[in-house]
């Protein structure tokens, strides 16, 4: 319990440090909101130093910093200068669909990965393990952004698939199970895109850490007293390859989110990203903040969920930890 | 067609037998190029039942690689390793199992050949679990606690794990795992080279124990000819991969060897292996 309350606390000060960190550099960052009202002939420059005034935006950094702190208090976490809103629904509602599309890229990339990488190590040097190598390079070489256009197209032409948004526009009319499966034709390529962009990774860490245990003296000593091959994989391999897992696994967790707003951004995927790339643009910053924050805390959350499971799994770490 | 495995054979006969055994194998180099390996060279050996035949010679002559073979983790590329009356080599998976149940190898370092994540008791049910599967829970308990006390281990470190027992307890757990499935012949490779004299007299003094009790066969491999004269009955001693044809001199030199060996390069001891009680000192790690 001490422990936890310890870990929390120092993932606490790491979002204070986040948060202070990309508050400073999008306040030292040339322009702002209003540069662009300045520009407008239809508004005038006292319109534009009243509405500075209204938000606070000729504040002192500090001051902004504290007001915006404050704000998280009340649950608004600062107010959009595009959406006239205040920034935590508007965050959450796009977050809940990247936190979506993530969990199943998540769980997709994953159970390729454990998979593929197992295969690769049982078959060292074999044909399975170099035809594996070559696709996971080829994956590996091929940029994000081609993956989505490729898939974007695909869905264009074949028709299979919607080229974008999250539901179709008839979802109204249809049943609860209807609903799923449309939304199910909706995520598709999306999480498609993100697994396989995570993959080569992943699945390569499998293979390493496969790899590493396989060749280890008491599986070898497993086997000199007749335990089958099945059980020595599932019952002495796989629990101990295990543990280097958890830790990238909780790493997985916060990098496909940020891929991920790249991949909504192509796809038309309604989250996090296109808010982003939004927020930037137009410079709203308690927007861009907000984001930033809500990745820093899925991968704390990541990284604090390999931890528990680490726990949980491995006998050592709570013999370490008591 | 599948014959089963022939009884053992009487007191002082070969229970185990290798004939012509040679291994070779491949090593890749950085840049991928092949270099063969000879690891053994037609090497022949008999393990009497009930008899301690000790394997010695300098790092790197083969033995570890013939401990290997004889379990069936590598597979020699020419020669016969004959038990029960078969050749184990031509054994299909299937009838290998009765075989690894009845050959048992403990390696030197048994802190990394016990599995970091299971607890001893785990570590000693499972060659229960996978070679008497019919075996009721009772019963598999009850061989676990005969094999505890067999090979002097404490019951309050059955719940405990590997890396918190110290190297003796370990290599009593890696004797205990290996008596729980009642072997015919256990294959010590260097298992006591990496304990202090205290502990390796335990051990030693325990195996000369079990093997009076069980007629276990035994082969000792190791480099230390002081233990080599303590516990074999025979020494074949080994160079470069191939039965060396004269023993060690500190062998011959002791006045405990006969003069003339047996097969070639096989040097018998005579010694009363009944009255055998080496000295124990009290240990620093227990």
């Amino acid at each position: 319990m001490k422990q936890l309350a310890v870990r929390l606390g120092q993932r606490l000060l790491l979002l204070v440090g986040v948060s202070l960190c990309t508050f400073a550099l999008l306040s030292a960052a040339p322009g702002n909101f209003f540069d662009d009202l300045k520009l407008n002939p239809q508004i005038s420059p006292a319109t534009v130093s009243a509405l500075q005034a209204q938000y606070g935006a000729n504040r002192p950094f500090p001051e902004r910093y504290a007001r915006w702190v404050e704000s998280i208090f009340r649950g608004d976490w600062g107010y959009s200068l595009s959406y006239h809103c205040p920034v935590g629904g508007l965050v959450w509602q796009r977050a809940r669909n990247t936190l979506l599309l993530t969990a199943f890229a998540v769980l997709l990339a994953w159970m390729l990965a454990i998979p593929w990488g197992i295969a690769e190590a049982l078959y060292k040097g074999g044909w399975v393990d170099r035809t594996g190598e070559l696709i996971l390079a080829l994956l590996l070489a091929t940029p994000d952004v081609l993956f989505a256009l490729l898939l974007l197209l695909l869905a264009a032409r074949t028709g299979w698939f919607p080229t974008g948004g999250m539901s179709s526009s008839d979802v109204t009319q249809l049943s609860f199970a209807q609903r799923i499966g449309d939304l199910s034709r909706h995520l598709f390529l999306p999480v498609l895109a993100l697994a396989l962009t995570t993959l080569p990774i992943l699945a390569r860490h499998v293979r390493s850490a496969m790899i590493g245990v396989l060749d280890a003296p008491f599986l070898i000593a497993a086997r000199g007293h007749g335990i089958p091959k099945s059980r020595l994989l599932y019952r002495h391999a796989l629990p101990v390859a295990l543990n280097s897992l958890i830790s990238l696994f909780g790493f997985s967790v916060g990098s496909l989110l940020s891929i991920s707003l790249l991949v909504e951004v192509i796809l038309s995927w309604p989250g996090l990203g296109p808010l982003v790339i939004e927020a930037v643009l137009a410079r709203d910053i308690y927007v861009v903040v907000a984001a930033t924050m809500f990745s820093a805390v899925c991968l704390i959350a990541g990284n604090l969920l390999a931890d528990f499971l680490l726990y949980c799994i491995d006998p050592r770490v709570r013999t370490a930890q008591s | 067609m599948q014959t089963k495995l022939q009884p053992l054979p009487a007191a002082n006969q070969a229970i185990l037998s290798v004939r012509n055994l040679s291994l070779h194998y491949f090593q890749r180099t950085v840049f991928e190029r092949r270099i063969p390996v000879t690891a053994l060279t037609n090497v022949s050996l008999d393990l009497i039942r009930g008899k301690t035949l000790a394997l010695v010679g300098p790092s790197g002559c083969g033995k570890s690689s013939l401990a290997r073979c004889l379990v069936l983790l590598e597979k020699p590329s020419f020669g016969e390793i004959l038990y029960g009356g078969r050749n184990l080599l031509e054994l299909k998976s299937k009838e290998l199992k009765e075989v690894r149940r009845d050959i048992h190898l403990i390696f030197q370092d048994s802190a990394s050949a016990l599995n970091p994540g299971m607890t001893i008791e785990e570590v000693l049910l499972e060659p229960l679990e996978i070679h008497e599967p019919t075996l009721g829970k009772k019963n598999r308990f009850m061989r676990l606690v005969s094999a505890c006390e067999q090979a002097a281990l404490s019951s309050k470190w059955l719940t405990r794990r590997p890396d918190e027992l110290s190297g003796g307890q370990r290599q009593r757990v890696a004797i205990a795992r290996s008596l729980v499935a009642r072997p015919k012949i256990l294959i010590l490779d260097e298992a006591l080279s990496a304990l202090d004299l205290s502990t390796q007299s335990q051990i030693a003094n325990l195996l000369l124990e079990l093997q009076r009790e069980h007629s276990l066969t035994c082969l000792f491999i190791t480099h230390d000819l002081r233990l080599a004269r303590m516990l074999a009955h025979d020494v074949v001693a080994m160079k470069a991969g191939r039965i060396s044809d004269s023993p060690p001199p500190s062998l011959l030199l002791t006045p405990d060897i006969h003069a003339k060996p047996t097969p070639v390069g096989v040097v018998s001891i005579a010694k009363d292996t009944e009255n055998i009680r080496l000295q124990e000192m009290p240990s620093v790690n227990e």
